[in-house]
């Protein structure tokens, strides 16, 4: 048997955490909540994810700043960014920095689930 | 008892008071704070309940009915319903409508409790944003009191339903500027679907009396939502209205819709009579851009007053082809015209660049000359 997937959702918000956690956990994978910015980049460091839901506007450090400082740092850890706000440039940041992907807020359940799927099928 | 007595025994009452008042606000801070403590804990596990349905919509967790007067679970609906968008939410919908959260948030609007209790009501209807409050919203957007009145019209607005557009801008109409300005954002929230009605609103009601604010603020939001196709009977409208602020108010809006048909109606503006409207037409004119203006606009340089000259300018700069006729009008007859344009180039920063290209010897003849300008004239630095 294969292990599971581990998971890191970076979000301040509990309705998000709670909401992705329960789903993503239902899906089978292995799920860490970090609460604010300087915990994800710690966490995301210290341990081997999958995959990092993480949103953009936290307390402490914001999700594009945590992925710049991983890349700085040399960790290449698959990153889908959640974000309320959809201004071009936050997109396109984000993209540029090397998260793979970007999902809108409030968004999708099923839909955010299958590409989740797909990145971690990769 | 003696007088040191008397005063010693006083001292010691107002410590005992004082102690035992310290005790009493201790007390309440801790029991508020267990309370919040508590709330929060059950907040937590209902989100955890909700979001077993929501992510499994067959999950068959029991919710006991008596949440449903729970503050606590309302929130963990509400956050929930903040945090997720498309069809999933009919799940969200279907056990509002089975716990009774509308019915029982729509009972405490209508009750005789105070205002923070029923704003607290207004407000929880406005964020669950379920269809089945509508007819609850649209009532109470005639509540006496403008906060509920507000919440209501917000709570139409972020469920998009557009069968209320009419009673928010008739209510719109007879509100203070201040709550007309919330249900205005409302109203701008609706987007295309709000303009049609607006229109309407207008055309019934800009000359019906002395006060135009409502009219203004309505065709302000149409200059917002931008949509094109109201631009035609805006330019319609322009034709009936006597009232200056609302001619301006129109202007400025064609501004922001844009579009062709806008700018022949917008240079027929900048004759005006009134400085305030060719005033208005010449930054419009600006806003839209096309350079079938240009040469208006290079006319009304040499208009009579300050800020027209100014605002011709100005659009100018930003247009194709524009910078020139602004270096070409530098040389005008008209001092006031060649002052009007040589503001525009320093402001559109063409001062500046010409400026470090003579430092580096690759300024041009036009360059120059503008430097020329303004050290000759030195109405700029």
């Amino acid at each position: 048997m294969s292990e599971a997937k581990k998971v890191l959702v970076a979000d301040d918000s509990e309705a998000v955490t709670t909401l992705l956690v329960t789903a993503l956990e239902m899906a089978g994978y292995e799920v860490t909540i970090a609460k604010n910015g300087d915990d994800a980049y710690e966490m995301g460091k210290s341990g081997s994810y999958d995959l990092v839901l993480l949103d953009h506007l936290m307390p402490g450090l914001l999700g594009i700043e945590v992925i710049a400082r991983w890349q700085a740092d040399g960790y290449e850890i698959p990153v889908i960014m959640l974000s309320g706000v959809d201004d071009e440039r936050t997109i396109v940041d984000s993209l540029d920095l090397g998260a793979v992907d970007f999902v809108r807020k409030p968004f999708r359940l099923p839909e955010l689930m299958a590409r989740i799927r797909q990145r971690l099928r990769d | 008892m003696n007088g040191t007595q008397i005063a010693f025994l006083a001292v010691g009452i107002v410590f005992v008071l004082d102690i035992v008042l310290l005790l009493g606000l201790i007390t309440l801070k801790a029991v508020h704070r267990h309370r919040m403590e508590s709330h929060d804990q059950r907040r937590s596990t209902y989100l955890g309940v909700l979001s077993r349905r929501m992510a499994f919509p067959l999950h068959t967790d029991f919710i006991d009915p008596k949440v449903v007067s729970d503050g606590a679970f309302l929130d963990a609906v509400i956050d929930l319903r903040n945090t997720m968008a498309g069809p999933e939410i009919e799940t969200l919908a279907g056990i509002i409508d089975r716990y009774g959260l509308v019915k029982l948030q729509a009972a405490r609007l209508r009750s005789r409790f105070p205002l923070g209790r029923r704003l607290r009501a207004a407000v929880a209807l406005a964020e669950m944003g379920d269809e089945s409050s509508a007819p609850v919203l649209i009532e109470f957007l005639d509540d006496r009191e403008p906060e509920v009145r507000i919440q209501c019209a917000r709570g139409l607005g972020r469920m998009h339903h557009t069968p209320a557009i009419d009673a928010i801008i008739e209510r719109f109409g007879k509100e203070s500027p201040w709550v007309r300005s919330r249900f205005a954002d409302t109203l701008v929230g609706f987007g295309a679907g709000a303009v049609w009605s607006l229109l309407a609103y207008i055309r019934v009601n800009h000359d019906h009396d002395d006060d135009n604010e409502a009219v203004i603020e309505a065709i302000r939001i149409l200059g917002i939502i931008g949509e094109r196709d109201v631009g035609p009977a805006i330019i319609d409208l322009l034709d009936r209205f006597h009232d200056a602020e609302l001619k301006i108010a129109a202007i400025d809006a064609l501004g922001y819709i844009g579009g062709p048909m806008a700018v022949t109606p917008l240079v027929g503006f900048l004759e005006a009579d009134d400085w305030r409207i060719r005033n208005k037409a010449a930054h419009s004119l600006g806003e839209i851009g096309d350079p079938m203006a240009n040469e208006a606009l290079r006319r009304s340089l040499e208009d009579g007053n300050w800020w027209v000259r100014r605002s011709s300018a100005a659009a100018l700069a930003g247009m194709s082809e524009g910078l020139e006729i602004l270096h070409e009008a530098l040389h005008a007859d008209d001092p006031f015209a060649r002052d009007a344009a040589a503001e525009a180039l320093a402001d559109s920063g063409e001062l500046g660049k010409a400026r470090e290209r003579r430092e580096s010897g690759q300024a041009s003849k036009r360059d120059l000359e503008l430097l020329s300008f303004m050290t000759e004239d030195a109405l700029v630095p």
